[in-house]
């Protein structure tokens, strides 16, 4: 119990070290990073860690018989969490949802210190200490209260009413209703029965079947299956277009959806909304190959009036690229996501 | 014999007395290893990597890499001719970012995926910032790095061979071991004074804008090339998420940049030299208003962005003198722009990557100051072909492969020059839009939604356009020039300064169904656009930037001096309150007892 509980709180004090070293900057703040795509599994994988690092460190100094007043230990763990989701988590989250996270968090740590009678007479202690003033000392803190409080409550409600200028909330929906057909250059195709004419096998007939046999593998690096090269020479039916869908991309979409397609294109930096990322699960992966083609061909001035952002400079690429090019480069996405578009039954 | 000697080395840096001690024994390394440059040591090759590594890294190079740097490695991809800087061409064996002596070949070791000692494995890592080479880092797996390094290396790289004892060597900088020397004020004065004398400033000019000799630079591919801007430490190659470290310049600086005319300046300047005008480029990167440096985005790797560009309040008539204190004091807004790839002429290849707004405004008038670097003054020379109000102009684009007439990198420092220029766009009566319709900031609503664009162009016209849709040409509006002005414009070591004054708009005295309220407290839709006339920038060829908004600050009203008050007033009396009922029950329970 005690090797468990030691190397509990080894594991509290080098992470709460380390944590405070990166944000205050004395160790360098990319040590240990937070990695696209396995974020929010490494945050609470860490948040896990740190709680039972402070278990261990809990358990030492009472064991050493330093033990922490419950009501200490109640009131740091809160600020931990409330210091970690602002410093460390990254994209910073906003402050109204921060708050929404600390109330929950308080909630829990009541819980905690309230779980029962003894517990929660032990939390309530210092409390009432300073309340009755017994001794010197809590007399000094009930008058440092006694003037620090309404200060700090009147400096909050200052900051509060001088005027600031924060940036406004915009709103994205990210899947519009699309609509039953759409018109390009001249041509109407009917979203539930189009087929994209370059999703073939090397005989030339439409076949799902093969071109989903043959996109990139899923898993990390999202690599081509050893034998279906694009590159091949004599790569044939879906595997030559995927390759003549990617030039289109490389030479007009990846300035802002990325060289891998996720979003972090050479311009993409100025752009807000940032463009979209193909590979997250949540884009095209949930889409239908036909929608992809509506969405490529009318761009970001198409959507219909309820689709949000308004601020999307997504080109209507019908004034650029002709049909065939927007569905070698449709199925090009796919290919290169490893994502099977979704059929309409 | 050697081993002892850099330990002792080693140790002695360590010392607190750093800074002399260091330089006398990195001038002892040369001596001692005879022809090395001082901070090199020699090193070894690595060995040839596995069969099976370079086998899987094809499988890798064919999915992610031969798009921009093409089948043959020779940085011919379906994507380099729209690109520039071009991707890198392998098959030579140059390569910019490296720990190795000038002309040498990097650092790379299959089996070492370590930070500073593997060059090429960091770059595959890190991406090359500035360009368009993104870090790969998390989306290949450090084994999948070194497969494709692998690849590379021994696949792609043809005209030179990693483990070829007899053709090439090692000369390693030793970066780990020398220490920096503290950016003192002495030490930036003697960085300032040895980029003079060591002909830093004949390309990368005068203030380090990269404005110098920037016209004839070419790379070993016939290319051109620009020298880098010091002030945009970001996007200094190999500088990913710690742009303002000098030790990623000492080291360019040491190494030289392989393939371009930046050279190693290992052989005619001491370490401690080095470090002095590391120290002196470092501290031109942009800085905050209180010489901090910028916040940098993690996941753009560029400063964070704030969109709110706020203007302040001033009495009286605002200076048209940048140096004036109301403008050095104003903290200014860093705002990203993108080439325009949307409407024809599309801008693939931008060279404003960036503004500096500030913004003051009055009773009457509002006033926004634009900094931006741009390494040439460019007036126009020509006559653009078409109207430059015109959207979807039928131009031939970039399409012609490189080497062929017409291409991208034929054309880089060869256009015809039109005017330098910045425009900026404000949404008119955007509050009232409603709501079926969307606002369409960029370019326009319709006509009833329009916006309002006051363009400065570098022959000094100053103008204003009306904007009335996504597809529509601008329509000039020669009535509304009368009431901007501009009241400063300068191009100067390689920094445009302008600055424009419009008035506020007011519903009674303007007309404001086509110019923007600029109202106090509100959010106003804004954006961006600039041209650098020496990139054949002209009409909608041009930089954009993402939707801003400008806000006037509002002075503090009374209220927020009164009610804070009040409030802690409340509280104290509400302490009282608890206080006294809790010694009431003391007292109760004290005597029930």
């Amino acid at each position: 119990m005690k090797a468990i509980m030691s190397l509990g709180a080894l594991i509290g004090v080098a992470g709460l070290l380390l944590l405070s070293g990166m944000i205050v900057g004395i160790i360098p703040s990319d040590t240990v990073r937070l990695i696209e795509g396995y974020m929010p599994v490494q945050v609470i994988a860490e948040l896990i860690l740190f709680v039972a690092g402070f278990t261990g460190i809990s358990y030492m100094m009472s064991s050493m018989g330093m033990a922490f007043p419950r009501f200490w230990q109640g009131i740091s763990c809160w600020a931990f969490v409330l210091l970690y989701l602002k410093f460390r988590v990254y994209p910073p989250i906003p402050f109204s949802v921060r708050a929404m996270y600390g109330t929950v968090s308080l909630v829990a740590v009541f819980m905690w210190v309230s779980a029962n009678e003894e517990d929660w007479q032990k939390f309530k202690q210092p409390i009432m200490n300073v309340l009755d003033a017994k001794t010197g000392g809590n007399r000094l803190l009930r008058y440092a209260y006694l003037i620090i409080l309404p200060i700090l409550i009147g400096g909050f409600s200052y900051n509060a009413m001088v005027p600031k200028s924060e940036e406004p909330i915009e709103l994205r929906t990210v899947h519009p209703a699309p609509p039953a057909s759409t018109k390009v250059h001249g041509k109407t195709y009917t979203l539930q029965t189009s087929q994209n004419p370059y999703r073939v096998n090397p005989e030339g007939k439409y076949d799902q079947e093969y071109s989903n046999a043959n996109i990139v593998e899923q898993g990390m690096g999202r690599l081509m299956k050893p034998n279906a090269n694009p590159w091949d020479k004599d790569a044939q039916g879906y595997l030559k277009y995927v390759r003549e869908g990617g030039e289109i991309f490389y030479q007009n979409c990846h300035f802002c959806h990325g060289d891998n397609l996720n979003g972090r294109g050479l311009h993409a930096f100025a752009f807000n909304p940032i463009p979209a990322n193909f590979t997250d699960p949540g884009t095209i992966a949930q889409l239908q190959e036909t929608f992809i083609f509506w969405r490529v061909s009318k761009g970001g001035i198409g959507l219909p009036n309820e689709g949000f952002p308004w601020a999307s400079v997504m080109p209507p690429w019908e004034q650029h690229l002709t049909v065939d090019e927007i569905w070698k480069v449709v199925m090009f996405e796919y290919w290169h996501t490893g994502y099977y578009p979704r059929t309409w039954d | 014999m050697k081993n002892s000697f850099s330990l002792k080395a080693g140790v002695l840096s360590l010392t607190a007395f750093g800074v002399i001690l260091l330089s006398a024994n990195a001038g002892g390394f040369a001596f001692a290893a005879d022809s090395l440059p001082a901070g090199f040591k020699a090193g070894a090759l690595a060995p040839e990597p596995s069969a099976d590594m370079i086998e899987a890294g094809k499988r890798v190079y064919f999915t992610k890499c031969v798009w921009c740097h093409g089948v043959d490695g020779a940085g011919d991809g379906p994507g380099a001719d729209r690109l520039w800087p071009r991707p890198r061409n392998f098959n030579q064996g140059t390569f910019k970012i490296r720990h190795t002596a000038s002309g040498e070949l990097p650092l790379f070791d299959a089996k070492k995926p370590v930070e500073g000692q593997n060059d090429l494995f960091a770059t595959v890592t890190h991406g090359l910032p500035g360009s368009a080479m993104p870090p790969w880092e998390g989306i290949l797996t450090e084994e999948q790095r070194l497969q494709v390094l692998s690849f590379v290396t021994t696949q792609l790289v043809k005209d030179r061979k990693f483990t070829d004892t007899k053709s090439e060597s090692q000369t390693v900088l030793q970066l780990a071991e020398l220490a920096p020397i503290a950016a003192s004020e002495e030490s930036l004065k003697k960085g300032a004074e040895l980029i003079v004398e060591k002909k830093c400033i004949e390309c990368h000019g005068v203030e380090g804008r990269g404005d110098g000799n920037a016209f004839n630079l070419k790379d070993d591919w016939g290319f051109s090339i620009q020298p880098a801007n010091w002030h945009k430490c970001w996007n200094f190659r190999g500088s990913r998420q710690d742009p303002y470290n000098v030790k990623n310049i000492f080291r360019t600086f040491s190494t030289g940049v392989n393939g371009t005319p930046m050279p190693s300046f290992a052989d005619n300047t001491t370490v401690e030299e080095r470090w002095h005008i590391a120290n002196f480029v470092n501290s031109l990167c942009e800085r905050d208003v209180e010489g901090k440096p910028l916040p940098i985005d993690p996941q753009a790797d560029k400063p964070k962005i704030n969109f709110v560009v706020p203007s302040g309040k001033v009495e009286g008539e605002i200076s048209a003198d940048p140096e004036n204190e109301l403008w050095t004091k104003r903290a200014r807004r860093y705002i990203a722009m993108g080439g325009q790839i949307t409407h024809k002429p599309r801008n693939f290849v931008n060279r404003i990557d960036d503004l500096w707004v500030k913004s003051l405004y009055n009773e009457t008038h509002v006033v926004f100051m634009f900094q931006w670097d741009d390494r040439t003054k460019s007036v126009a020379e020509g006559k653009l072909p078409w109207a430059p109000t015109s959207v979807n102009v039928e131009v031939k684009e970039q399409d012609p492969k490189t080497g062929e007439e017409g291409s991208i990198a034929a054309h880089q420092n060869n256009y015809t020059v039109y005017n330098d220029a910045v425009a900026m766009e404000t949404a008119i009566k955007w509050k009232e839009l409603p709501a079926p319709i969307k606002p369409r900031y960029l370019f326009g609503s319709n006509e009833q939604f329009p916006m309002d664009i006051v363009k400065w162009e570098a022959d000094g016209s100053l103008r204003a356009f009306k904007g009335t849709g996504w597809d529509k040409d601008f329509e000039q509006r020669f009535d509304y020039e009368e009431n901007i002005k501009l009241l400063f414009s300068e191009w100067k070591n390689g920094r445009w300064t302008v600055i424009i004054q419009r008035p506020l708009g007011d519903k009674k005295e303007q007309d404001y169904d086509s110019d923007t309220f600029f109202e106090m407290g509100q959010y106003i839709p804004t954006v961006f656009f600039a041209w650098d006339g020496h990139n054949g920038d002209a009409g909608r060829k041009m930089a954009v930037s993402a939707f801003y908004y400008t806000f006037l600050e509002p002075p503090t009203p009374q209220e927020a001096y009164i009610y804070p008050v009040a409030i802690a007033a409340g509280v104290v009396l509400l302490e009282g309150w608890i206080l006294t009922r809790r010694s009431n029950k003391r007292k109760t329970k004290g005597l029930s007892r």
